[in-house]
C-alpha cells in the first residue's frame, strides 16, 4: 500500500477529531441527540483512521523503505525483524502517532461501550476525548510527521539508537502509553462533568474501571521501563529518580490516589470535588510527563530530538488542557453538590489519609523534578537533584503512607473502629515483627533499618492475606464455610489484597536489595575467581562474537555455588553496534531464586586482565514480581462485574429480553 | 497513482458517512440520564445490606446510609421533574446547518490539508522491490548505492572496484574514485591503466593540480607502459604547473606527433601545448609548493584559484578554465562563490548558448545549482 495513504489517513483523522470535538458540545448545548450521538461513529472511525496510519508506518518499517525520513532516520536493513517493528515507536514521531493511536482506541471504546451513559455526559466526553485528538493530531501533522518523504530514497537507513535495540522497546512504551493516555479518560468524565454542571453517580461508577485499566498499564510500564534500565543500562541500579522517570511515576501516584478517591465517591458519593480534581491533575501530570521527555527540555536516551518548535507545541497543549480545566474547575466546581458524611475513623476516613499522602509525595516528586529545571532557567546554572533529596523527602512520606495500609481494608464505612481494626490485624503485625527480629539477628550484615523495612513490607503483605481471612470469616466460622465465603466474595476483595500485597512484595524486594547489596569491582585475569553471596565466580576469558548488526566481546564466567559445584556460565559482552558506531553494555544476568547475580565487565588492562563489576542483589526480583502482583490485582479488580458496566446487568438482561421480543 | 486517489476518495466518503450516520438513523429519543443513577442507587443499597450482613458496617450507620441514598434518590427525581419543565426547543435549523458544517468540513479540512502536507506523486518504495527492479529504470545515485552495497558486503569484488571507479570520477567524487582504484590495484594487480586513471583522480582530488602522490601514480604507470597517453599528458602538466615551461611543451608536442591521429589524447596534447603561455605560478611558488603541510598547500592552491578568478574576470571566454574554476571552488567547499562565479559564466557566454548550456549542466553535476536564475 502507498506510504502516502497512511498520510493521508492520518490527515482526514484530525478533520474527523475536529468534527468530534465540536459538533457532540453543540448539540449537547442545543439539547439535539442527533448531533450529540456524532461523537460516537467519528471516534469509532477516527480510530479506524489512525489504526491504518500506524499499520502503514510500521509496514514502511518492515519493508525498509527508506524514501519515508522517518524510516531512513530510525532503521536499518539488516536490523532483526521485531527490531523493525519495535522501531516504528523507538523514535520521536512513531511514539507520539502510538501515542495517538491508543487516545483514539480508549476514545472508541467510551464510543462502543458507552450506550449507557447518560447522553449530554457521553456527548461531552467524546468531544474532550476528540479536543485532545485534535491537539496530537495537529502536533503530529505540523512538527513530527513521520510521512516525510525523502527524495531522493537512499539504499540504507541509519539504524536505530543501539540501547533501543531490545525486547523492553516492544513493550515499556506501549504499556506506558496505555497508562498516560487512560488517564484522559478519567480527565475527560472529569472535564464533561464540569462542562455538564453535574455530576453523579454512575460518573464514578464509569470513571473507575478506566482509572483502573490505566492505573495497572501504567505500573506495568514503569516496573518494564525500570528492569529494562537495570539490566541494558549496566549500572546494576532499578531507580534513578531520573526526570524521565519521574514523570511517569508522578501519574502513577496520582493515579493511584484517583483510584481510591473514585472508590469513596462511588460507594459513599463523597469526595466528588476532590475526585474531579485528581483526575485532572493526573493526566495533566501525564501531559507534563509527556511534555518534559518530548520537548527536548530533558535530555536523555527518551528525547529522540530536540526541537524547539516541538517545545513550544507541546507546551501551547498543556497550558490548553490544563489551564483551561483548572479554569472551568474554578468556574463549576462549586455547583457540584457535596456528598456523604463521614467520621474521620472510617473507611472514607482512610482513603482521605491515602489521598493526603500520596498528593503530598506527588508534590514533593514534582519539586524535584522541577527544581533544576527552574534554577537553570532562572540563573543559568545546571544542578541536579539526585537519590539523597529524595530519600529525603519521599522515604519519610511513603513510609507512614504504607504503614496504614492494611488499616484501610479493615476499617467500616462511615464510621470505623480503630481498636477493632487493630485486633484484626494483630496476628499480621506479629508475624512481621517476628520476621523482623528474626533477619536482624539471624542474617549478619543485616542492619535495624534493613530489618525495619523487611518488616514493614512483610506487614502490608500479610495485612492483604488478613483482610482476606477476615472478610471470609476465618476464624469465626468452620473451615468449609470459611472457604465458600472466600469464593463469594467479590472480585474486587481479591484485588486490593493482591495490589497492596504486591506493594509489600515490592518495599521488600527494594529493602533487600539496598541494605543487603554486596559490590565487587575488580580487575580479574582469566583463570581468576570471585566471591559474590553465596556463590562464586570463575573468569574463563574473553570471546569475539559477531551478531546480526553487531560485533561484541563477550566474557564468559562459570559459576560455582557454595558446595562448589558447577551452576552453569554467565555472559557479559561489551557490544558496539556497526552502523552507528555506538557501543553498549551487555551485562550478564542469573537469576537464583528470588535474587540475582549481575556481571557488566569494563575496560581490558594493559596487562591483559579485565575490570569487572560484580552485585550479589538479594530478593532483587521481588521489586518487579510485586508490580506484576500489583498489576495482577488491577485487571482482578477490573473483571469485577460491577465495575464493567455503566448500570447493573439486570437492565442489560431487560433490554436483550427486549429485544428478543 | 489513479489506485491513491481512489482509496483516498472512498476513505474520505466513508469518514463524512461516519459523520452522517447519526443523522440518517432518525430516532430522536433521550434515555434519562437518571435512570442509570438510579440503578447505582438500588445497587448501593443492596450493597449496603451485604455489608451489613457481613458485618461491614454497623446497624446505625447503615441506617443512616440508608437514608443518605434515600435521599439521593427523592433529589434525582426532583431534578427529573425540573427537567421535563424545561425541555428546550430544538432548533432544527441550527442542527441541521452544524450537521450540513460538520460533513462537509471532512473533505474540505482533509484534502486541503493533505495538498498542503503531503506527496501524492511518491510511491512507496520498498527496499527488496528496489534492489530487484531493472537496472536499466533506476537513477545513478541509487545504482551507485546499489554498487556500494554490493562492495560493502563482497569488498574483494574487483571487477567491482574497477567499475566503480571512473563513475564516481565522472560525478566528481574523486577521492572516492582515488580509493576505488587502489582497491583495484591491490586486488587485481597493476596496470599502466589504472594507476594512470588514479594519478587522474587525485589531480583532480586537488582541483587540477598534479600532486607528489599523483605524479608517482603517473610514474608507476610509465614503468609499466611508457606509451600510456593519460599518463604522458599529465606527467607533462605536472612540468608546466612547475613552471617548466619549455620541457612541457617539449613533451606534449612529442605526443602529437606520435600519436595515432584518432586518439583522444593528440588532439588534446596539441592544444595543451599551443595553450602554454607566460600564465601560470611562478618557479618559485611552485618549488615552495613540494614540501608543503597540507594547510599551507591548501592555502597556495586558494591562492591559485583566486589568481584564476581574477584572469577569468579579464577575460571571461574560455569555458575550460570556468570548469576548472567551478571544480576548484567546490572542491574547495566555497560553494557560495562557485554558484557567483556560474553566474558570471552564463553572463558572459549568454545561459542560452551552446556553451552556456554545457557549463550548466557541468556545474549541475558537480551539485551547483543556478538557484539565481
Amino acid at each position: 500500500m502507498s506510504v502516502e495513504l497512511g498520510h493521508f489517513a492520518l490527515v482526514l483523522a484530525l478533520a474527523l477529531a475536529l468534527v468530534q470535538s465540536s459538533v457532540p458540545l453543540a448539540g449537547a448545548r442545543l439539547g439535539s441527540p442527533s448531533l450529540m450521538r456524532v461523537g460516537e461513529p467519528t471516534a469509532i472511525a477516527g480510530l479506524g483512521l489512525v489504526a491504518i496510519a500506524f499499520a502503514v508506518l510500521t509496514l514502511a518499517y518492515v519493508r525498509s523503505d527508506f524514501s519515508v525520513l522517518n524510516v531512513w532516520e530510525n532503521s536499518h536493513s539488516a536490523k532483526p525483524l521485531l527490531f523493525k517493528i519495535t522501531g516504528t515507536w523507538g523514535n520521536h514521531e512513531g511514539s507520539m502517532l502510538l501515542w495517538v493511536l491508543i487516545l483514539s482506541l480508549f476514545g472508541a471504546l467510551v464510543a462502543a461501550f458507552g450506550r449507557n451513559l447518560p447522553p449530554t455526559l457521553r456527548a461531552n466526553v467524546l468531544a474532550v476525548q476528540g479536543l485532545i485528538a485534535t491537539a496530537f493530531l495537529a502536533f503530529i501533522l505540523f512538527t513530527s510527521n513521520p510521512f516525510t518523504r525523502l527524495v531522493p530514497a537512499p539504499m540504507q537507513g541509519r539504524d536505530l539508537n543501539p540501547i533501543l535495540q531490545d525486547i523492553g522497546l516492544a513493550i515499556h512504551p506501549p504499556l506506558l502509553y496505555l497508562g498516560y493516555v487512560g488517564f484522559s479518560i478519567a480527565f475527560s468524565f472529569a472535564v464533561a462533568a464540569l462542562i455538564d454542571g453535574r455530576i453523579d453517580a454512575a460518573w464514578a461508577r464509569w470513571v473507575r474501571p478506566w482509572t483502573l485499566a490505566a492505573w495497572a498499564f501504567l505500573t506495568g510500564g514503569i516496573a518494564m521501563g525500570s528492569y529494562w534500565a537495570y539490566y541494558e543500562l549496566g549500572w546494576g541500579g532499578f531507580w534513578f529518580w531520573d526526570p524521565v522517570e519521574n514523570a511517569s511515576f508522578m501519574p502513577w501516584l496520582a493515579g493511584t490516589a484517583l483510584l481510591h478517591s473514585a472508590i469513596v465517591m462511588e460507594k459513599r458519593s463523597a469526595l466528588k470535588i476532590w475526585t474531579v480534581l485528581l483526575a485532572i491533575l493526573t493526566f495533566s501530570l501525564s501531559l507534563l510527563g509527556t511534555f518534559l521527555v518530548r520537548s527536548g527540555v530533558l535530555t536523555s536516551v527518551h528525547a529522540f530530538a530536540t526541537d524547539p518548535t516541538r517545545g513550544v507545541f507541546i507546551l501551547a497543549i498543556l497550558v490548553f488542557f490544563i489551564g483551561g480545566a483548572l479554569a472551568l474547575f474554578a468556574l463549576r466546581a462549586a455547583a457540584l453538590a457535596p456528598g456523604g458524611l463521614f467520621h474521620p475513623i472510617s473507611r472514607e476516613g482512610a482513603l482521605v489519609l491515602n489521598n493526603l499522602l500520596l498528593t503530598t509525595v506527588t508534590a514533593t516528586v514534582l519539586v524535584g523534578t522541577l527544581y533544576p529545571l527552574v534554577v537553570e532557567a532562572v540563573t543559568g546554572e545546571k544542578i541536579s537533584v539526585g537519590a539523597p533529596f529524595f530519600n529525603l523527602t519521599f522515604v519519610p512520606l511513603f513510609l507512614p503512607l504504607l504503614a496504614v495500609v492494611p488499616f484501610g481494608p479493615m476499617l467500616a464505612w462511615k464510621r470505623g473502629d480503630l481498636a477493632g481494626a487493630f485486633q484484626r490485624l494483630h496476628l499480621a503485625f506479629a508475624a512481621a515483627t517476628v520476621v523482623a527480629f528474626l533477619s536482624f539477628f539471624l542474617v549478619d550484615r543485616a542492619s535495624a533499618l534493613a530489618a525495619l523495612g523487611i518488616g514493614l513490607g512483610l506487614w502490608l503483605v500479610f495485612g492483604a492475606l488478613t483482610d482476606l481471612a477476615v472478610k471470609s470469616g476465618v476464624g469465626k466460622a468452620g473451615p468449609a464455610v470459611a472457604l465458600r465465603r472466600l469464593k463469594g466474595l467479590p472480585l474486587s476483595v481479591f484485588g486490593t489484597a493482591l495490589a497492596h500485597a504486591g506493594l509489600g512484595l515490592a518495599v521488600l524486594g527494594v529493602v533487600c536489595v539496598t541494605t543487603l547489596e554486596e559490590e565487587h569491582i575488580l580487575t580479574m585475569q582469566p583463570g581468576q575467581t570471585v566471591e559474590a553471596g553465596d556463590h562464586r565466580l570463575r573468569f574463563e576469558g574473553l570471546r569475539p562474537f559477531t551478531g546480526p548488526n553487531y560485533t561484541e566481546e563477550q566474557a564468559h564466567f562459570a559459576l560455582f555455588g557454595a558446595d562448589s559445584l558447577r551452576r552453569g556460565s554467565i555472559v557479559s559482552s561489551k557490544r558496539l553496534y556497526t552502523a552507528r558506531g555506538m557501543p553498549t553494555t551487555e551485562a550478564g544476568i542469573r537469576t537464583i531464586g528470588l535474587s540475582q547475580l549481575y556481571v557488566s565487565i569494563g575496560d581490558e588492562t594493559a596487562d591483559g586482565g579485565l575490570v569487572v563489576r560484580v552485585w550479589w542483589k538479594p530478593q532483587v526480583t521481588l521489586i518487579w514480581i510485586g508490580a506484576l502482583v500489583m498489576m495482577l490485582g488491577g485487571m482482578v479488580s477490573l473483571c469485577d462485574r460491577r465495575l464493567r458496566i455503566g448500570a447493573p446487568a439486570r437492565r442489560r438482561a431487560e433490554a436483550a429480553a427486549g429485544e428478543a421480543a | 497513482m489513479l489506485l491513491f486517489w481512489v482509496l483516498a476518495a472512498l476513505m474520505t466518503f466513508a469518514a463524512a458517512l461516519a459523520v452522517m450516520l447519526p443523522f440518517l438513523r432518525r430516532r430522536e429519543e433521550a434515555t434519562a440520564g437518571s435512570a442509570h443513577d438510579l440503578a447505582v442507587y438500588r445497587d448501593q443499597l443492596a450493597e449496603l445490606e451485604q455489608e451489613l450482613a457481613r458485618g461491614l458496617i454497623s446497624r446505625p450507620d447503615a441506617q443512616q446510609a440508608r437514608a443518605e441514598i434515600g435521599r439521593r434518590i427523592l433529589r434525582l427525581q426532583e431534578e427529573e421533574k425540573a427537567a421535563g419543565q424545561s425541555v428546550q426547543a430544538r432548533r432544527a435549523g441550527t442542527v441541521r446547518a452544524i450537521a450540513a458544517a460538520a460533513v462537509l468540513a471532512v473533505p474540505a479540512v482533509s484534502w486541503g490539508l493533505y495538498a498542503f502536507l503531503g506527496s501524492p506523486g511518491l510511491p512507496a518504495l520498498p527496499l527488496a522491490a528496489r534492489l530487484n527492479a531493472d537496472p536499466a529504470q533506476a537513477p545513478l545515485e541509487e545504482l551507485i548505492a546499489r554498487a556500494e552495497a554490493h562492495l560493502a558486503d563482497n569488498p574483494q569484488d574487483a571487477r567491482g572496484w574497477e567499475v566503480l571507479a571512473p563513475v564516481y570520477a565522472r560525478l566528481g567524487r574523486f577521492g572516492d574514485a582515488a580509493a576505488a582504484y587502489r582497491r583495484t590495484i591491490a586486488l587485481a594487480g597493476p596496470s599502466a591503466a589504472r594507476h594512470a586513471a588514479l594519478g587522474e583522480a587525485l589531480v583532480g582530488e586537488a582541483s587540477g593540480i598534479v600532486t607528489a602522490d599523483a605524479e608517482a601514480a603517473f610514474a608507476e604507470a610509465l614503468g609499466l607502459d611508457a606509451d600510456n597517453p593519460r599518463a604522458r599528458f599529465f606527467i607533462a602538466m605536472a612540468r608546466a604547473q612547475e613552471g617548466k615551461t619549455e620541457e612541457a611543451r617539449a613533451l606534449w608536442q612529442q605526443m602529437a606527433a606520435e600519436l595515432p591521429p584518432d586518439s583522444p589524447w593528440r588532439e588534446m596534447a596539441g592544444q595543451a601545448a599551443a595553450s602554454l603561455s607566460a600564465a601560470g605560478p611562478s618557479e618559485a611558488d611552485i618549488a615552495a609548493a613540494q614540501d608543503m603541510s597540507p594547510e599551507a598547500r591548501r592555502e597556495m592552491i586558494e591562492g591559485m584559484v583566486a589568481g584564476l578568478d581574477a584572469r577569468l574576470r579579464e577575460e571571461p571566454g574560455d569555458a575550460e578554465a570556468w570548469r576548472r574554476l567551478l571544480r576548484s571552488y567546490v572542491v574547495l567547499d566555497r560553494r557560495e562563490e562557485a554558484r557567483a562565479a556560474l553566474q558570471r559564466a552564463l553572463a558572459a557566454f549568454g545561459a542560452d548558448s551552446r556553451e552556456g548550456q554545457a557549463l550548466a549542466e557541468f556545474a549541475r553535476e558537480l551539485g551547483i545549482d543556478d538557484e539565481g536564475r
